[in-house]
């Protein structure tokens, strides 16, 4: 009787036939990306679905994603842009390609990673992947499937850490009572605050701001960690304003990286991992 | 003012939890290049403050596991800007952690601009000043223009 496990088994014995990691094999979306990472094809993958979207691979890369769920990159690089000085139009489909800091890449790599959390999250599936010409000229810088998929994993865990409280679509209202007689917010959240209405929750806010919508449940959570935000619980809850909020566990990053090798977390987690209330 | 340079995407295996960062790093060593200059260097990596993405990254050692740092980095910072909604004081400005071989030097860049950066610079204590490591962080961040 062998010592190792039999998935493990399964997993060695089909390898040269399947490729890719065992997570693919859960995860359609992930099994796909992965071959057309290791084909270097260039193209657009469509995700089905009415919160569908699609991902932009050059070379094996992700160049681009969208979801219509998540604000595009579109306001966000065009500040980084202007920021810089820069008129050229970003190519739609390539917006990496024409980035150079930090900063307008972080404008569009940011909605990028938004786009495919929630598409690998969602119900949305993955259709035929369609071939289609890459930019005329220039190089691309792309993010590769593995560093992707990694960093999508990551933020579903801290998305999982949040979910008993607050996902991306819970109602919040802003505190009756502030806790302290004055607190400091940066300016970030403060422009969430000033918009907080009551029944707005944080992919409403991701659209009023032209954030990403998963920056914007991250920067909620600490805001209710601070009880300068409460989750909306409705009308017969309202009328109990002396009510001592519970004090929430401030999120743990280190928690979301800390998994051992081998031992991955599910991409998909119902209800829960994916940040939407279905 | 450090130059702004060109950076492309691409991402760096860690060798530890099989994990790859990800993140935004250039080719030729900037925009991190000064920060490597510093003595002992061993690490330093520019983190998304609010999602904890690292978007740049620089090591000379690759048995430092990258994405543990900026984790840790991020939740050494969330922390202390809890506390520091419960103290008088005027925000966090950076973190200075020792560890018996190593220093861990973590600075908020843009503190009011966006996006908002944590640089997070690893040392090696036998041969680093922590007082000059952390004026030269300083100067780094204070000339930092995305």
């Amino acid at each position: 009787m062998s010592d190792t496990p039999r998935p493990a088994r399964a997993r060695r014995l089909t390898a040269p036939v399947m490729p890719g990691r065992d997570t693919d094999y859960r995860d359609p979306a992930a099994a796909r990306l992965h071959k057309i990472a290791a084909e270097r094809r260039t193209g657009r993958l469509p995700f089905a679905g009415s919160d569908g979207g699609a991902i932009y691979v050059q070379d094996g890369k992700v160049v681009y994603a969208e979801s219509r769920r998540t604000p595009g990159p579109g306001a966000t690089a065009a500040l980084a842009r202007s920021a810089t000085g820069e008129q050229a139009g970003i190519p739609p489909g390539y917006p990496l390609l024409q980035a150079r800091s930090v900063t307008e890449i972080l404008a569009v790599a940011e909605p990028t990673v938004d786009a495919a959390l929630e598409l690998m999250s969602g119900e949305s599936r993955p259709s035929r992947f369609r071939p289609a010409s890459g930019p005329a000229a220039g190089r691309a810088p792309g993010i590769s499937v593995a560093a992707l998929l990694a960093e999508v994993a990551r933020r579903q865990r801290l998305l999982g850490q949040m979910a008993t409280v607050l996902t991306a679509d819970t109602a919040i209202v802003r505190s009756p009572h502030l806790p302290h007689r004055s607190i400091r917010v940066s300016a970030r959240q403060w422009a969430l605050l000033i918009r907080v209405q009551d029944g707005s929750t944080p992919r409403d806010l991701a659209w009023a701001l032209s954030r990403s919508v998963f920056s914007m449940t991250a920067e909620v959570y600490r805001l209710l960690t601070m009880r300068l935000v409460a989750v909306d619980h409705g009308p017969r809850r309202k009328t109990e304003p002396d009510e001592a909020p519970a004090r929430l566990a401030a999120l743990s990053f280190i928690r979301a990286v800390s998994v051992e090798k081998g031992d991955t977390m599910p991409l998909r987690t119902p209800g829960a991992g994916s940040g939407i209330d279905r | 003012m450090f130059p702004r340079a060109p950076v492309s995407l691409c991402s760096r295996a860690s060798q530890h939890g099989g994990e790859e960062a990800f993140v935004i790093d250039d080719e030729a060593g900037a925009p991190l290049g000064p920060v490597a200059g510093i003595d002992g260097f061993l690490l330093g990596c520019l983190v998304d403050a609010v999602t904890g993405m690292v978007v740049a990254s620089r090591s000379d050692h690759d048995d430092i596991n990258l994405p543990a740092a900026a984790a840790a980095a991020m939740d050494i910072a969330q922390a202390l800007s809890l506390l520091a909604t419960e103290l008088p004081t005027d925000g966090l400005e950076d973190v200075l952690v020792t560890f018996r071989d190593q220093l861990y030097v973590t600075r908020l860049i843009n503190t009011d601009a966006e996006p908002q950066l944590l640089l997070v610079v690893l040392l090696d204590r036998g041969q680093a000043n922590l007082a000059m490591a952390r004026r030269e962080v300083r100067a780094f961040c204070a000339g930092y223009a995305g």
